[in-house]
């Protein structure tokens, strides 16, 4: 089983008021924010990981390859994921500003027939564009069935096909996929026993959350491979497809309003809100 | 990516994934176990599996095999959210485990350090006695040769994870004593476990001021019988271990005195925004803003002396006692006051426990104690500097 998981490095989520836009609304800047892993990208490797996982030891065999497309620095984001568990990383390097999610998925997919996963995972935006577009656009491209903002996957014993939890308004959809697949994973599948592969026992349950790097990973990633070239060597059309007009901070929120009781909520509801 | 603080990515990293976890997994707990009182065994063994609980210990025995700066980063980041768990790491990764590691031989590491790693088993080191702290050449403790054993005599006060719980001895010790007959400058050093006939928990040491979540006891030798392959080094050896080791509990002493003060600094930079006051944000007055800036350049300069001192101490050779005392002796006082300050800041909020600074305050104290007094560090070194007429 070879899992690849595409990684992009956001400005420090933690500190997003920082965000500025530049005078004139040319461009946002982050200067002084640190580059750190896209969340939901962290929890794609979670994801990954678990699936080549026996509790809490390694299937021989299987691979979990890490690809980012930009800066050289990105290296430090990518190795992250390395003393998390990931075996080895791809970097593409380019310009943040000269990508789009239309380029990115275009690129992946070269790197998919280069490296032949059986199963991408993507996370399901990133938090800084909040595009959503890299997963739908790489399936489409490759041809290849997919399940977006996973909550739960279950990896079958045959590792044929993958049953990815979706939630949906009414309820969990649940979809059965025909590897190769593309996934993207949304909050819930780093939950302790969302992410199943009958190998892992039933009753292992993991902690909730992205997995810490313990020191010993993080020494052991420091000689892991990150192979690195520029974008340009895959072969991809560069061209940007995503054109931004401007930008511009939302507005502030308005103070809210006390409600006197129930029926004064229902009331400012139906009325002010137009809510009912 | 390197700089001072961070020497090199893996120190990065590992800083990274020590504030993760203790903002998650230590935060959350560490007021209760201050209330209570209450060293929390099952997050200890969670700093295992993270590969800290034998940081600079050699990969072989089952460490990580890092150096003094990686001592500094661990400390300074779980001392932010939680002091007195990280005085109860600190006694076991280096009381414990790095002094083995550096003055034991190698049975003894084999024996006893894979468990000190991975929290299997709980240490600590056992120097103070009731009548001698200080004064630590002065102890009485004595140890008897007899055939292939020594039989230990004497009381060890104020021992740090000495308890487990209100009852229960901690694992395994490093002991200090005297040879009988030995000079008072010659102290040798031992491996007690728990479960050593004449071996028992004197008291657990309640109502303390602070670093209440670590436990802290009074451990009582009673013709205690240890075989002679637990001596650690030849008799007479264990001064020179005892003040090699000092030197690297004063950096993770000094460590954990800049988590607290990063800690009390953003606390209360983020309340001088919040709180207003005559219709401005309190950071708008002169005199709050003075607690919030000498705080901060206090900070910075107790942190770039440490992390300085960090990268200039060799942890396998003595030698470095001026600045492992200097960046304690600074530190501890200068926590001391930045969280004392974060109290003035907050006023009334600041004196009770749900605004943190309260408890962050009365651990630091125990810096100003623990580890050497003030008064120690002064005299040590000033005894170092005797000779020194031009600084470097
Ligand atoms: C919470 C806690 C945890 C601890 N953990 C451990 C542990 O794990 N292992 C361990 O061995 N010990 C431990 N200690 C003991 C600690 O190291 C001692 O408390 C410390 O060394 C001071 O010794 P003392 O308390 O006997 O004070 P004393 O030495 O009696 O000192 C009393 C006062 O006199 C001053 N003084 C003493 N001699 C001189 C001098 N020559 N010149 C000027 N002033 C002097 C001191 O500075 C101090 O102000 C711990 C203490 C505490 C409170």
């Amino acid at each position: 089983m070879k899992i690849l998981v595409s990684l992009k490095r956001t400005a420090d989520p933690d500190n997003a008021n920082k965000v500025k836009v530049a005078p004139g609304g040319a461009k946002i800047v982050t200067d002084g924010l640190e580059p750190k892993v896209n969340p939901f990208d962290e929890y794609a490797v979670e994801t990954a990981l678990r699936l080549v996982e026996n509790g809490k030891t390694r299937i021989a065999g299987d691979t979990v390859v890490v690809a980012s497309f930009g800066p050289k620095e990105a290296a430090t984001n990518i190795r992250q994921s390395l003393a998390m568990g990931a075996d080895s990383g791809l970097l593409f390097t380019t310009d943040d500003d000269s990508l789009d999610g239309d380029l990115v998925a275009r690129a992946l997919a070269k790197v998919v027939e280069a490296q032949k996963p059986d199963l991408v995972i993507l996370g399901k935006q990133a938090v800084d564009g909040d595009s959503n577009q890299v997963a739908q656009v790489l399936a489409e491209t490759l041809g290849w069935p997919s399940a977006t903002f996973a909550m739960s996957v279950n990896l079958s014993a045959d590792k044929k096909t993958v049953t990815v939890g979706r939630e949906v308004d009414g309820g969990v959809v649940k979809l059965t996929l025909t590897l190769p697949a593309v996934i993207s994973v949304d909050l819930r599948i780093v939950g302790a026993k969302a992410v199943t592969n009958n190998v892992t026992p039933a009753a292992f349950a993991y902690n909730d959350g992205p997995r810490f790097a313990p020191l010993p990973m993080i020494i052991k990633a420091k000689t892991k491979p990150i192979a690195e070239a520029p974008l340009a060597s895959l072969g991809v059309d560069t061209g940007l497809k995503v054109r931004y007009t401007g930008f511009e901070l939302p507005a502030a929120r308005k103070a809210g309003i006390k409600v006197k009781d129930v029926a004064d909520l229902v009331e400012r509801l139906r009325t002010d809100a137009k809510a009912l | 990516m390197s700089d001072l603080f961070n020497p090199t990515p893996e120190h990065l990293a590992l800083r990274q994934t020590l504030r993760r976890f203790a903002e998650t997994e230590v935060e959350a707990q560490a007021a209760a176990h201050d209330r209570d009182e209450a060293f929390n065994l099952p997050l200890f063994r969670k700093l295992g599996e993270l590969g800290v609980l034998g940081l600079t210990v050699p990969e072989t025995w089952g460490g990580s095999g890092m150096d003094a700066a990686a001592v500094a980063v661990v400390h300074e980041e779980l001392s932010a959210v939680d002091p007195g768990f990280t005085l109860a790491y600190l006694a076991h990764a280096l009381l414990f485990a790095n002094n083995l590691a550096v003055n034991g031989n190698d049975a003894q590491r084999a024996k006893y350090l894979p468990d000190a790693c991975s929290g299997a088993r709980v240490g600590g080191m056992c120097m103070s006695e009731p009548g001698a702290g200080t004064d630590v050449l002065g102890m009485r403790t004595t140890a008897v040769r007899r055939g292939d054993s020594y039989v230990l005599n004497g009381t060890k006060i104020w021992i740090t994870n000495g308890a487990v719980s209100d009852t229960e001895l901690g694992d395994v010790f490093l002991v200090y004593a005297r040879v009988e007959g030995a000079p008072r400058s010659k102290l040798s050093m031992f491996i007690v476990e728990k479960g050593t006939k004449g071996f028992s928990l004197g008291q657990k040491i309640k109502d303390k001021l602070g670093m209440r979540a670590s436990s802290t006891a009074e451990l009582v030798f009673e013709d205690c019988e240890v075989p002679v392959e637990n001596r650690v080094g030849e008799e007479g050896d264990a001064t020179l271990h005892m003040m090699r080791n000092l030197e690297v509990e004063r950096m993770g002493l000094a460590a954990m005195s800049l988590g607290i003060a990063r800690r009390c600094i953003e606390e209360m930079n983020r309340y001088a925004s919040e709180r207003k006051s005559f219709g401005q944000p309190l950071r708008d007055f002169g005199q709050i803003q003075r607690h919030i800036a000498e705080s901060y350049a206090e900070y910075m300069a107790g942190r770039a002396y440490t992390y300085w001192a960090a990268s200039q101490l060799e942890l396998l050779r003595p030698g470095h006692r001026l600045d492992s005392d200097g960046v304690k002796l600074y530190c501890a006082t200068m926590a001391k006051n930045v969280a004392d300050r974060a109290i003035q800041v907050l006023g009334g909020y600041g004196y009770v426990g749900e605004y943190r600074v309260e408890r962050l305050w009365r651990d630091a104290k125990l810096l100003e104690i623990g580890g050497g007094t003030l008064e120690a560090h002064q005299k040590n070194m000033t005894r170092e500097l005797r000779g020194t007429d031009k600084l470097p």
